[in-house]
């Protein structure tokens, strides 16, 4: 064997006859056999129709679940936007001027008109005091409708009035010292 | 065989032309309905198919200047109902009418008997009738109860109310929406394209069975846009203690209305604007009608002595007086056709302009006064803000008369306009007035919306800032160390006294003109002023009409006191320290 490889195949001599002529006549060859077609194709096909119809089944029953389900939610998102106005509503009415004067007054404080400011630089004490005096109650001064039904700090509403005196009734002794909600609860020492 | 292969071209181009245009004819179609008309026919499946509701664009509140909330939007549900089906109820059921009557009245807290009637009226009127309103503007609380009760001829609709959770708070100011969710009047009304929201439209598909929104078909027609947030300058915590300050004394002395200004004397804004008697807009009904308003803006009055530090400014500015300048003020003089006298007889008095204004001399006044030229005194009136709107632009604001001046119509009108009579003003004037004698004679302008702010956080209809000098600095200190000896010296110096700080005010009982060229018998009694003197911070000006037990200035003197006096402690002004400097009342 060479080590160097030919280069190249020798051309075909041009016009050169050919060596040997070719047979015109063949036996005809057995027809190729038709392939037996496959059954897995199929079946895949199938397979993958019958999955597409399954999963779009699925889909749509989720979807239709998820459909009243989200109607539920809505309803309930309602219902708490409503519970949220009420409350709202309501405290509102509880942070008005009005309410907190009322009930300020029925605690007993009262308005001092003449302020006395203590500096803390030098201890000074700017203005004059004076003792507040008595000042009218204040109740219908200056009306608001929206708390015409709310009831005050210390005179709880009726409906819990019940069970505030009920609990009241059952201790005696050390806790018959009972404060009612919202009033000053007086010191205990001697 | 020989037929067919006859004419095979023509046949082939035959059944050609007749295929296509078979086709044709679909592709028309198809264009006509896909292209042409899918708008149409869209729109139509859309209605047969969808279901559309409305989102509603609530309405911005009104804040005070803490953002404190004076008007908000809730929902509010119309209880209606059918007159015709309850009426068939009836028939099928007897007695379910009268029971559920009574069980509505209950739930809405009306009696059972107008349930019936509004039943009957509807019926009397149209035998047919499907519709009533039963109540309108009930809250959710009472919505619930109602939809609770479930009764089949009763129904409600939904939509969008107003509660002002501070009731009567600012109520003069803000107006109210009346039943049909219109703005009436005040703030509602002035600022009303901020406030409005635009309602938004959203449609779904839903099942015919139980109405279920059919997921993925929800499409926004229409983006719903809420309204903008008007903040005030006004502090509601304030104003409720002025109205109640105010209400409490015009109780005590029977009058029939009042009003209250408090103004910062730096900047012009309102702090306070109360109008007693007040009303409370979730239920504007109970007030009469000519009290819902603001008086303070909309009723322009004959100020009368408040006036006079107009005068005396302006006196001082022209260089014709100072506050030593020396008169001798007669119970009564003539000049020129005016007949001028004080209201109280009294001997001549030596007094400097200092001793008029403590005196209230209206024979005094008009010496100073006529040493200005009418021209010059109207000029200057013009300029503190008279006879014109103030830039608060509040509806139906009044613009005060300055009676034609500076050519007024007889020498007394024109001698009565030095001390206040013969020309009119509102009482937010009278406090810009005194606003810019505080303030070193520059005028603020008047201010009661800091601005809008819309939804997207634009902020918008910031008011006019540009001060604007009226009379000179001298003028107006000079006038304020005058004012402080009427605050001292004067007769109500015991009623009006805060202790622990220096105060300039003036008073004034001012004759009401009867809108026939007369004055009526009542007076309208004010005091208008300023403290601390030493560097004046807030401007309080108050006035009370028709005083029956107390027709002088000591009605409102006290309301002066207490108010100034809450809202020096409110805002931590520190009292002043050196006493006010003395000046010569007399000579």
């Amino acid at each position: 064997m060479s080590a160097v490889p030919a280069q190249s195949l020798p051309a075909p001599l041009r016009g050169a006859p050919a060596a040997a002529p070719t047979r015109r006549l063949r036996l005809v060859p057995d027809a190729v056999r038709r392939r037996k077609p496959r059954i897995a194709y199929a079946i895949i096909a199938l397979g993958a129709i019958l999955l597409v119809a399954a999963a779009q089944l699925v889909l749509s029953v989720a979807m239709t679940q998820g459909a009243y389900e989200l109607d539920s939610l809505r309803v309930q998102q309602t219902k708490l936007e409503r519970d949220r106005q009420i409350v709202g509503e309501e405290l509102d009415a509880l942070q008005s001027p009005q309410n907190l004067a009322r009930n300020a007054e029925e605690l007993g404080m009262v308005p001092n008109t003449s302020p006395v400011y203590l500096r803390l630089s030098d201890g000074a004490v700017l203005g004059q005091p004076q003792a507040a005096g008595h000042a009218a109650s204040s109740g219908p001064l200056v009306p608001n409708s929206l708390i015409t039904d709310v009831p005050l700090v210390n005179q709880p509403a009726t409906g819990e009035n019940a069970t505030g005196a009920s609990g009241a009734e059952a201790p005696a002794g050390a806790d018959a010292q009972i404060v009612p909600p919202g009033a000053l609860p007086t010191p205990d020492t001697h | 065989m020989k037929q067919t292969s006859r004419y095979p071209m023509r046949r082939v181009i035959v059944a050609g032309a007749l295929l296509i245009a078979f086709v044709a004819v679909f592709v028309v179609k198809l264009v006509e309905i896909q292209v042409v008309r899918a708008d149409e026919y869209n729109a139509e499946a859309e209605q047969v198919r969808s279901d559309s509701r409305t989102v509603y664009g609530a309405r911005g509140d009104i804040v005070d200047r803490n953002g404190t909330v004076l008007a908000d939007s809730v929902m509010r549900y119309d209880i209606t109902l059918s007159p015709k089906q309850a009426k068939a109820r009836e028939a099928e059921e007897p007695g379910q009418l009268e029971k559920n009557a009574a069980d509505l009245g209950a739930a809405l807290g009306i009696p059972a008997e107008q349930v019936l009637t509004v039943i009957e009226q509807s019926l009397a009127a149209d035998a047919d009738s499907d519709f009533a309103y039963l109540v309108k503007q009930v809250d959710v609380a009472t919505y619930d109860r109602v939809t609770a009760l479930k009764v089949p001829w009763v129904y409600s609709q939904e939509h969008p109310g107003r509660i002002y959770p501070n009731g009567a708070v600012a109520g003069n100011l803000l107006g109210w929406i009346n039943d049909d969710g219109e703005a009436a009047g005040g703030l509602e009304a002035a600022q009303n394209e901020c406030l409005a929201g635009v309602d938004g439209e959203v449609t779904s598909l839903h099942s015919l069975k139980d109405w279920v929104d059919i997921p993925g078909t929800e499409r926004t027609v229409k983006e719903a846009q809420p309204g903008g947030t008007v903040q005030l300058t006004i502090d509601a915590d304030l104003q409720w203690e002025v109205q109640r300050i105010l209400a409490a004394r015009i109780a005590e002395v029977g009058a029939d209305w009042g009003m209250v200004t408090v103004m910062n004397a730096k900047t012009g804004e309102l702090l306070a604007v109360a109008d007693v008697p007040t009303v409370d807009p979730n239920d504007p009904d109970s007030t009469d009608v000519e009290d819902r308003g603001s008086r303070s803006f909309a009723a322009p009055f004959e100020p009368g002595s408040t006036f006079k530090a107009l005068t005396a400014a302006s006196a001082i500015d022209a260089g014709q007086a100072d506050p030593t300048s020396e008169i001798v003020a007669p119970y009564r003089k003539l000049f020129g056709d005016a007949n001028i006298n004080d209201s109280e007889y009294h001997e001549d008095e030596r007094l400097t302009l200092t001793g008029v204004l403590i005196d209230s001399s209206n024979t005094g006044m008009s010496q100073f006064g006529e040493r200005v030229s009418d021209e010059q005194r109207y000029q200057d009136m013009v300029d503190f803000g008279l006879g014109t709107e103030s830039e608060v632009g509040f509806p139906g604001e009044g613009a005060g008369d300055l009676n034609g001046g500076p050519d007024w119509p007889d020498d007394q009108t024109r001698y009565a306009t030095m001390f206040g009579q013969g020309l009119t003003t509102t009482a937010i004037q009278i406090a810009s007035v005194y606003q810019t004698l505080a303030n070193h004679g520059v005028r603020m302008p008047v201010q009661l919306v800091q601005g809008c702010e819309l939804a997207d956080g634009e902020i918008t209809g910031k008011p006019d800032q540009t001060p604007r000098e009226v009379v000179s600095a001298k003028a107006a200190d000079e006038t304020t160390a005058m004012l402080e000896r009427v605050y001292l010296e004067g007769w109500l110096a015991e009623k009006w006294n805060i202790p622990g700080y220096r105060v300039a005010a003036k008073t004034g009982t001012a004759q009401v003109a009867d809108g026939q060229g007369g004055y009526r018998s009542e007076y309208l009694v004010s005091v208008s002023g300023y403290a601390p003197a030493d560097d004046p911070q807030y401007v309080v000006s108050v006035s009370i009409f028709d005083a029956v037990t107390m027709n002088s200035s000591a009605a409102s003197a006290p309301v002066f006191r207490d108010v100034m006096s809450q809202v020096l402690k409110k805002y931590r002004t520190v009292p002043s320290g050196a006493p006010a400097p003395e000046l010569p009342a007399s000579w």
